[in-house]
């Protein structure tokens, strides 16, 4: 289901859009390699500070697993202030009828392939549903995205291509980043809804969506979702299994801390717990 | 905070967009004929348009609500919390009052809007401008539920084109460009604005900043061509004018 975060609603929100932009530093900073800024495992940029919407899938769970950021073309917006190359030297749309999508992403780590609830093309759909039909009541006409290949293919394979592109695609660190068109229309809605199933009213209400993020809030044990240590990991967990003595645990510790470039700040943070935190891969 | 009335001054408009204005057929038009051709042509009550100067906090604008409500709502200071102001700047959508109904400053505002005959069913459009500057279309109409939702439906793309056409009218009329359209200076280019206005030289602000002297030419340059000044005494008057600065 989505939940629509804004400048007003925000504070009510602040542990979803945690939980959001960890999802961001994962997929764009980890998955597709793009240039963005990470900062304590959770990406942000200087667009997140001027009161963007964030059009956020929460599911039954109620973890954040996909996103997309929505800001007006009047104003400051990435298509005309850091993607500006793909437009060829043209100067960006403006028009308070036009939004501009960015950051969109859905963790893919988390949902299956194939076409049910907990599916990337499940949750792909419902956020393109959610964001389409809030622009649309907002009086917005078309929505400029700028995305890479591959959700452009996806977005081709789910009844909702693009009309048209701005610019040309244009190569962004490892990836390749392109600006698609798509009309906020009734067809183009009702084509997503087909595809993907989707008969209901996808909007939760504020409360509604914060009782559902609270059921994924409860503290969890470190590592609790079980990823695959990497082999600096299984050396430090295997170091802290053997030490026997004070003295041994705390330079492992200190090894740690000296490496701590190498984690993230959930790795390192259960790396410091072992052994409590890895008793289930010992 | 001032609340700065601009009735009646006349400030020309680029080119008409889509809300027809066809029936004002006088080459320039104001943020007032757009706000009454809002109301004939979409089937408001009232409507108003309103920014904040980012400098001086001020909120000025345009509105066709009665004299007395005009009056008596810049006397209370409303215009200091009004939410339909401060809170509808941090959306992208248009804000549908709706939203207010549990904010005590709104019904604070709303209940005594009631006793000069406005309602408090309304939205606003925010704009949002190239240098972070937001304008806002506030439309009301005493009407029930079920007509309100359609009348939305219907008109709410014609308020974004007459929000944003209020905005650029007031943005290029001139009136508030100078203040409005501030500079994006960079907190380098004010901190050494800033010691040039008490005195200091390119040696000594290198010397305290902890940068070369090279490096505090390449900020000062590119503050006066966001200042579009000539020299450095000239960029240092206008930032001091435009409140980027304090004088030294």
């Amino acid at each position: 289901m989505i939940i629509v975060i804004d400048g007003i609603n925000q504070h009510k929100f602040s542990d979803v859009l945690d939980e959001m932009f960890k999802l961001r530093a994962r997929v764009f900073g980890d998955r597709l390699g793009w240039e963005v800024n990470i900062k304590d495992g959770r990406e942000r940029d200087m667009f997140d500070d001027l009161n963007p919407t964030h059009v956020v899938s929460i599911d039954d769970d109620g973890e954040v697993v996909g996103c997309m950021r929505l800001l007006q073309t009047t104003g400051p917006h990435m298509l005309a202030d850091v993607f500006n190359s793909i437009l060829d030297g043209e100067p960006p749309l403006r028009s308070t009828q036009v939004w501009e999508a960015t950051r969109f992403c859905v963790d893919t780590k988390k949902l299956g392939r194939g076409r049910g609830k907990n599916s990337v093309s499940y949750v792909t759909s419902e956020v393109m549903i959610g964001s389409f039909e809030y622009a649309k009541t907002a009086g917005v006409l078309d929505s400029i995205a700028v995305i890479d290949p591959v959700m452009n293919r996806v977005l081709q394979r789910s009844g909702n291509a693009p009309y048209d592109y701005l610019g040309t695609a244009k190569p962004m660190g490892k990836v390749v980043a392109m600006a698609a068109m798509m009309d906020c229309s009734e067809e183009r809605i009702s084509g997503i809804r087909e595809y993907a199933g989707i008969e209901h009213d996808v909007f939760l209400t504020d409360e509604q969506a914060v009782a559902r993020f609270a059921r994924s809030n409860t503290a969890k044990p470190a590592n609790s979702n079980h990823q695959p240590l990497t082999g600096l990991e299984s050396y430090f967990v295997e170091q802290m299994h053997s030490a026997r003595t004070k003295h041994e645990v705390e330079a492992v510790l200190k090894l740690i801390e000296a490496l701590s470039d190498r984690f993230t700040p959930e790795q390192k943070f259960a790396l410091l717990s072992t052994p409590r935190a890895f008793a289930h891969e010992a | 905070m001032a609340l700065v009335g601009m009735m009646g001054v006349a400030a020309k408009v680029g080119q008409v967009k889509l809300i027809d204005l066809a029936a004002i057929d006088h080459e320039e038009k104001s943020a007032a004929d757009i706000i009454n051709s809002v109301c004939e042509e979409l089937g408001f009550d009232y409507a108003s348009y309103a920014t904040m100067n980012p400098v001086k906090g001020d909120v000025q604008g345009y509105a066709n609500y009665p004299d007395e409500w005009k009056i008596h709502y810049g006397s209370q200071g409303f215009h200091h919390f009004d939410p339909t102001l401060y809170k509808s700047a941090l959306s992208i959508a248009p804000v549908d009052w709706a939203r207010f109904d549990q904010d005590e400053k709104f019904n604070s505002v709303f209940r005594d809007a009631h006793d000069f005959g406005i309602t408090s069913r309304g939205l606003t459009v925010p704009v949002r401008g190239p240098y972070g500057e937001c304008g806002l279309l506030n439309v009301t109409r005493d009407c029930s539920d079920a007509e309100w939702e359609k009348l939305k439906k219907n008109v709410m793309g014609d308020l974004q084109l007459a929000a944003v056409q209020a905005h650029d009218t007031v943005m290029q009329s001139g009136l508030l460009s100078k203040a409005l359209y501030l500079p994006a200076l960079s907190t380098r280019e004010k901190e050494i604005l800033q010691w040039v206005a008490v005195g200091k030289s390119q040696q000594d602000i290198g010397d305290i900043l902890s940068i070369s002297h090279r490096t505090v030419e390449v900020h000062m340059r590119s503050g006066r061509e966001k200042l579009g000044a000539l020299t450095t005494p000239q960029a240092i008057g206008r930032a001091i004018g435009l409140g980027i600065i304090a004088p030294g």
